[in-house]
């Protein structure tokens, strides 16, 4: 550790006009997090655990119908309907923006899901099991959640943490857009995305990409937005707005 | 009205405790029935415990199902004793005298049976302790104050400490009354209960003080608990449905409703199984039939401010929710029952004076209440969460599976099998209050007619 | 307990049905000179509130925060006058005894609703249009709230003179025997000449009585939630308070108590009429002035916390706008002068069952609604933009001018003579219902005491 602690916080910046809809980032969360296999059944069941899920739309009639795509995971608010409501703290804001769950604390009182606006918030109604051909592909450095105890998006934090101590640690700079990239610590969705519609930074340093994006984008006529942001949850997740090309066309079309 | 028969004091005696020291074949099987049935539910909780909360219907969106609509139907349920026996007694209502005592160990009972709720839904209920207590003091980390789970327990566990000493400060008297009429270990166990209780001016004195102490204190308590209870689903702003600022009364009256006419229907059974046929009468039917009529109609008002301003901002998933409550099989059939039997069918009833002293229907009506305000709960807990802002994606469904089912029906067991064997223990009719009654009672002559008339206790 | 033992004062209780009668009759006729100075000065008083009420109509209508303390006079003088008549009626419903020498001085409010309807007539060209804004009425036409609002009232103000008609019919004719007017004396009175007292004419008195008093409390549960969210809560964006319209009705109650609490002293002192006003009435009028103080604490705060808990910034708005910022000295007026001040008066076993301590709590009561009042109606009116769903600037503290004064001022006078000049029209205590008390009631002997028989008739 650096002696000096240089404070982040950690957000993320969606640009749904670049989402096709892979679903890449989901299989890697998946991948990365020790999620146990949503199985068919388990989504009949609504029961499926999805960090980060695409959720979508359909827009307009047929046929002239349109597919719109948003990835919605942890939003991370800072004023987070879920962590009051947790009898046993096991929900709780770090000091660097994110909201974590604390799994041996947690009972499953599932209040938190509930009073979560983002659905978000998954439950393990069952034991997770993997078939013996998968024991070997899970993640050390994520734990294995028991049933009964809620999980959630963890921003990846084994990574973050690693970066902090490999980055500011040893090599003793600051953590930057770049060095996260290069030293793979960047969250497996976001590495996973590739139209960059994902992209992962520092809010407290002036100079990352999403603190470009927030200052060019949350201006009048701008795209950028927050998840129902009449609730006042504040999330560390904003979104820009997809470009509507038919609006554009409209326009021209009377002038 | 001339229903009254004069009953010397030791005849109220053998009457009232009748329940104790004879019991017909019926009683054993009605008991033993029961019995089965918590049984059932016994089997289904550890098999929940085995296997995981997987075996419920709750799913994302709805994480609370059966377990927490029938915990607040049983907290309600449990509003009756203060009602009636506190407030009544604060306000010196006549009738209140037979419906105390059961109406109190109603309350305790269905407490109870209302805590088991939210602990065998937990994720992992061999640790809900850590949520009661304050646990691991070396770390210091205590319960989360500011969580709604947290206030629960405390308003519910002071409900039913309260309460308690409530039944057994009424009881000291009755537990003397049996003392001198039992022999062996029963003896010795009415003995200890009963305190030294001699029946001196100065020890009924004593008990009457208590009571009444007892009665104001328990008053905020009562108010706290069901509001508390509102404010799981109050507090939580992300359900739309659920974030109304009526809650709290409207959950105190509503559990009011359902509570007295849990209790009226608990009576009747009583006087139908103990012959108590001079104590538990038609008048007292009626007065409480009266009461419930504006119990009710205070409850409908609050549930149309509760209604209507989910409407007032015409807000995409209130409206949806509306909709679905309304509009969409099955909830729609719920919503009408809810609706129809809760006060559609017995407060019209209970506005005709010969319905209010028919025992026949007067068991119906309230029975009839209690089915729709189970509903009542279940249609606000339920669908709140399947219509939760405006992500259609993520809007969902609940079908209670089997196991859930069986626990339900085996609460409604417990609390009556609890109430049948307590009957079995102390009289359910408070002996000394009943006495007390014929003392006040009285008859003043107006013109050609005996009007019954009461001497004012203070 | 009977009082002829240890106090010296006379009490009706002790007198006969023609003393009664003879008495306040002779009482009726005559008010006295002090009687028609307080009218005068009242009258002069009203006169500066119309000069006032002009002065705003001169500057149009246009200007929405000029009209705020116009319409929290309007609020408060609707919402006394109009549930003071509530008291007697509920009361009669539950048979008490000890309502029957109040009874009228809480009917002849009704009178007062005349004037209030009155009052509302200018703030209907006041009131902005509901389109394009949240409102009770959706998507109806713009003016609907004020046609509705008017007739809604209306049909209250009608119902409530009804109510007072049918229950001083028998005191009129009982005026009209005693004063021995023949039939043409009275030939602008209809009714009169064709009530001999008959047992089926009380009957039937008492039906109309009955159906009238049970529209009316289900018209006044409804006209408050129309007034209280059409002129204060549709107004300020952002507020969806389903528990509010209960708040304004509940409010309401507590202070039209307080009122009848001041009249009932005012009329011991001035117009002695202290025998049949006695501490029973007092003492059973504050228990319930209690109980509503504390209801008013909880509705508050139901609606406090579940918006300060949730953290949205729509309702958060709101409690800065009306609670804890703009309007925060007004709200802790309020909230001391309706809850704190009267509940630590009145919670006082020793306080409470006297004369002054109830009447002490009543005035605070009074002056602290009228700042509750302030707190909703001036902040409502003083709004710019209606049709904001959040209140992101809040708008100005609208402090009282000159022309405030003399509305507020007028406006209250006004009322208070329009009273007084109805204890013109009808006796101010109800002769038939004291003489109907006394043929209930016998003193008996009970152990070494004497004490009060109360008869409970069907």
């Amino acid at each position: 550790m650096a002696t000096e602690t240089i404070n982040h916080k950690w957000g993320m910046v969606i640009d749904i006009d670049r989402c096709t809809g892979c679903q890449a980032c989901v299989v890697a969360c998946q991948a990365e997090n020790n999620i146990p296999l949503n199985t068919e059944d388990r989504f009949r069941q609504r029961r499926a655990i999805e960090w980060i899920r695409v959720e979508r739309y359909w827009e307009g009639e047929f046929p002239n119908i349109k597919a719109r795509f948003i990835p919605i995971l942890c939003q991370h608010c800072e004023n987070a309907p879920c962590e009051p409501v947790c009898p046993v703290y096991a929900t709780y804001h770090n000091n660097q923006g994110m909201n974590v769950q604390v799994y041996n604390r947690c009972v499953g009182t599932r209040y938190c899901a509930n009073n979560c606006s983002y659905q978000v918030r998954f439950f393990n109604f069952w034991e997770p099991v993997w078939p013996e051909s998968l024991k070997n592909q899970l993640n050390p450095d994520v734990t294995v959640r028991s049933r009964g105890i809620m999980e959630k998006c963890t921003f990846n934090i084994q990574r973050l943490r690693k970066a902090e101590r490999v980055i500011e640690g040893q090599r003793g700079e600051r953590i930057t857009d770049e060095n996260l990239k290069e030293g793979n610590f960047l969250p497996a969705c976001v590495q996973a995305c590739p139209t960059d519609t994902l992209i992962f930074g520092d809010w407290n340093d002036p100079s990352s990409k999403i603190s470009n994006l927030k200052e060019k984008h949350f201006v009048d006529g701008g795209r950028g937005y927050k998840l129902l942001g009449d609730l006042g949850t504040q999330p560390n997740v904003i979104y820009l707005k997809k470009v509507d090309i038919n609006a554009e066309h409209k326009v021209d079309a009377h002038a | 009205m001339q229903e009254r028969v004069r009953i010397s004091d030791s005849q109220v005696n053998t009457d009232l405790t009748s329940s104790i020291f004879e019991s017909s074949k019926l009683y054993w099987i009605l008991v033993g029935f029961l019995a089965l049935v918590v049984l059932c539910g016994f089997t289904a909780a550890g098999y929940m415990f085995n296997r995981g909360l997987g075996v419920t219907g709750l799913n994302r969106p709805v994480m609370w199902g059966f377990f927490i609509t029938n915990f607040v139907f049983w907290i309600g349920i449990s509003h009756a004793g203060v009602m009636l026996s506190a407030i009544l007694r604060l306000v010196q209502a006549e009738w209140r005298r037979p419906a105390t005592r059961a109406a109190e160990v109603l309350t305790v009972f269905s407490l109870m049976t209302a805590m088991t709720m939210p602990l065998i839904h937990a994720g992992r209920p061999w640790r809900v302790a850590y949520w009661v207590f304050p646990y691991d003091w070396a770390r210091g980390i205590y319960p989360n104050v500011r969580s709604a789970l947290v206030w629960d327990p405390s308003a519910v566990f002071t409900y039913l400490t309260s309460s308690i000493l409530f039944v057994y400060i009424a009881l000291i008297p009755d537990f003397a009354v049996l003392r001198d009429r039992t022999t062996g270990v029963p003896h010795i166990i009415y003995s200890i209960l009963s305190l030294g209780w001699r029946g001196s001016v100065r020890q009924w004195k004593l008990q009457i003080i208590a009571g009444i102490l007892l009665s104001a204190i328990i008053l905020p308590i009562f108010v706290s608990v069901h509001s508390i209870v509102s404010w799981d689903f109050g507090t939580a702003m992300s359900v739309e449905a659920w974030h109304s600022t009526v809650f709290a009364p409207y959950f105190v009256i509503g559990a009011v409703h359902s509570g007295v006419s849990a209790v009226v229907t608990v009576m009747i059974i009583l006087r139908w199984m103990f012959h108590w046929e001079d104590y538990i009468r038609r008048e007292h039917m009626d007065s409480l039939a009266k009461l419930l009529i504006v119990v009710a109609t205070a409850w409908l008002f609050f549930f149309a401010l509760e209604f209507f301003f989910g409407l007032y901002a015409l807000e995409g998933p209130e409206v949806a929710l509306r909709e679905l409550q309304v509009f969409e099989a099955p909830w729609k059939w719920y919503f009408l029952t809810f609706l129809i039997t809760s006060y559609l069918i017995p407060v019209p009833m209970w506005l005709i004076p010969s319905v209010r002293r028919n025992l026949w229907l007067m068991a119906f009506t309230t029975i009839l209440v209690n089915v729709g305000m189970w509903f009542e709960r279940f249609i606000i807990i339920v669908p709140g969460l399947m219509r939760k802002q405006a992500f259609v994606f993520t809007w969902g469904g609940y079908t209670p599976s089997i196991v859930e089912v069986t626990i339900i029906t085996a609460t409604f067991a417990m609390v009556s099998m609890l109430v049948l064997l307590f009957a079995k223990v102390v009289p359910l009719i408070p002996i000394g209050d009943a006495k007390e009654g014929m003392i006040l009672h009285d008859e003043i002559k107006i013109g050609k007619v005996m009007v019954p008339a009461v001497m004012r206790e203070e | 307990m009977h009082e002829s033992h240890h106090v010296v004062a006379p009490s009706y209780l002790d007198m006969t049905a023609q003393e009664i009668t003879n008495d306040v009759l002779k009482r009726h006729h005559s008010p006295g000179n002090q009687f028609w100075t307080i009218a005068m000065i009242l009258g002069g008083l009203f006169v500066v509130g119309l000069v006032g009420l002009f002065m705003l109509i001169a500057d149009g209508f246009d200007n929405k925060s000029a009209w705020g303390y116009y319409a929290a006079t309007f609020g408060y003088v609707f919402s006394l006058s109009q549930t003071a008549v509530l008291v007697s009626v509920a009361l009669r419903m539950a048979k008490s005894h000890w309502r029957r020498p109040l009874a009228r001085i809480s009917e002849m409010f009704a009178i007062v609703g005349v004037y209030s309807f009155a009052m509302l007539l200018p703030l209907l060209w006041v009131l902005p249009s509901i389109e394009g804004r949240r409102s009770l009425w959706f998507e109806w036409p713009g003016n609907t709230p004020h046609i509705w609002d008017t007739m809604a009232l209306g049909s209250l103000v009608i119902c409530g003179l009804a109510i007072l008609y049918f229950a001083s019919l028998p005191d009129l004719v009982t005026d009209k025997e005693v004063s021995g007017k023949s039939d043409e004396d009275v030939s602008y009175h209809p009714l009169i000449p064709h009530w001999f007292g008959a047992p089926k004419h009380w009957q039937l008195q008492k039906i109309v009585l009955g159906l009238l008093g049970g529209f009316y409390f289900l018209m006044l549960i409804i006209v408050h939630m129309l007034i209280s969210v059409d002129f204060a809560m549709a107004l300020i964006p952002g507020w969806k308070d389903a528990i509010f319209p209960a708040f304004h009705a509940i409010n309401g109650i507590q202070a039209s108590i307080a009122l009848i609490i001041v009249t009932m002293f005012i009329l011991r002192s001035r117009s002695s009429l202290g025998k049949y006003l006695e501490l029973e009435q007092f003492w059973a009028l504050s228990k319930i002035l209690l109980a509503t103080c504390l209801l008013w604490f909880y509705f508050w705060w139901s609606s406090f916390f579940t918006y300060w808990y949730g953290r949205m910034p729509a309702e958060i708005g709101v409690l800065k706008y009306i609670m804890f910022e703009t309007y925060s000295t007004v709200f802790l007026l309020a909230f001391t002068m309706c809850f704190v001040i009267p509940f630590l008066i009145l919670v006082v076993n020793v306080v409470r069952k006297t004369i002054w301590g109830p009447t002490l709590a009543a005035s605070v009561i009074l002056i602290g609604t009228f700042f509750n009042q302030v707190r909703y109606y001036v902040a409502g009116f003083s709004v710019e933009d209606h049709t904001l769903h959040v209140l992101e600037n809040l708008p100005d503290f609208t402090a009282p001018g000159p022309i405030d004064f003399m509305v507020v001022v007028g406006g209250i006078s006004g009322a208070v003579l329009t009273y007084m000049l109805g204890t013109r029209i009808f006796p101010i205590i109800s002769i038939w219902e004291i003489k109907e008390g006394l043929m209930l009631q016998r003193v008996r002997k009970f152990m070494k005491r004497d004490i009060r028989v109360l008869a409970k008739p069907e």
